[in-house]
């Protein structure tokens, strides 16, 4: 009982742990992006990669919880496409090629340490997003 | 511009709040149930019953351990697994490789899908899709010819 009750300490000083280490993540993304979302910069995101995006079904302004999954990682995505209203199969295309491809600095860095060819990894991430991205993105609106 | 400051900094700080209160409630729940795998060995004995699976992966049966570990618990554990391994009988070069190849692109699965569920996406697509394809990618990868070079012979010649 006693392990119990310890294991739950132990999960909820994890999450809360987590949860600021997040915010550090989820404020500066957040407000990069509403001032990005509000500024003539996302006309012009738009305009470049509308045509990158429809190959995978997505609305030009998708390109923005993409990017920013690049440099951070899965939550800034999040906190970036929280504020575009995006369909579920959107969403989900989105969700699927972040979570293959992101915070490529920081896991760059990581995987050099523990002895990996980090350089390769990262070519296999992006050519692995794209795959995911092409066939979800086809697939995605069927289970919604 | 095309909203004024006030609307942008409301919008900055309720929607950054809001966003972080909605993983929090997930977050929680999910640590904790994170935890109790951890502390009551879940992986170790559930490893045990998957092993088959790594012959299907081109991996040698071990390996099953820290894959498991990272797809379910998320990557942390995964590393942390894999580096205590290492410590005690360390893994082929291969197996080292092939793991980082599905590692990479299906990790923590139940704290991402309940994540990016609650933001709308699809949770059947994120968690049985994103596991299926890292199973297609790590057995593609297995079987390229990269592993037939002189470095990995040694563990070829074990098998």
């Amino acid at each position: 009982m006693d392990l119990a009750l310890q294991t739950i300490k132990t999960g909820f000083i994890k999450a809360i742990k987590t949860t600021l280490m997040l915010m550090k993540v989820v404020l500066p993304v957040y407000a990069l992006v509403v001032l990005v979302k509000y500024s003539p910069v996302m006309t012009f995101l738009e305009g470049i990669f509308e045509p990158a995006m429809k190959i995978f079904r997505l609305p030009g302004e998708a390109v923005v919880p993409l990017i920013t999954g690049l440099f951070t990682d899965e939550y800034g995505a999040i906190a970036a496409s929280s504020q575009f209203g995006f369909t579920g199969a959107e969403i989900t295309t989105i969700a699927m090629m972040g979570l293959v491809c992101h915070s490529l600095p920081v896991e760059y860095a990581l995987s050099r340490q523990i002895g990996l060819p980090a350089g390769k990894f990262v070519l296999y991430r992006v050519f692995a997003a794209i795959i995911v991205g092409l066939i979800i993105s086809r697939l995605g609106g069927v289970f919604l | 511009m095309t909203a004024s400051w006030s609307v942008i900094l409301n919008e900055i700080f309720t929607g950054s709040i809001s966003t972080v209160l909605n993983v929090l409630k997930v977050l929680i729940p999910l640590m904790i149930l994170i935890e109790f795998f951890h502390v009551y060995h879940v992986m170790e004995k559930l490893a045990k019953k998957l092993a088959p699976v790594t012959k299907v992966l081109g991996l040698s049966p071990p390996a099953i351990l820290p894959l498991l570990v990272a797809t379910v618990m998320g990557v942390t554990y995964g590393t942390g697994t894999l580096i205590e391994m290492n410590k005690r009988s360390p893994l082929p070069k291969k197996d080292f490789i092939l793991i980082a190849v599905f590692f990479f692109t299906c990790h923590g699965i139940i704290e991402t899908t309940a994540i990016w569920g609650t933001a709308g996406a699809s949770m059947l697509v994120i968690s049985v899709g994103r596991l299926l394809f890292a199973g297609v990618f790590t057995m593609v990868a297995a079987r390229l010819p990269i592993f037939k070079g002189p470095e990995y012979a040694e563990e070829q010649q074990e098998e």
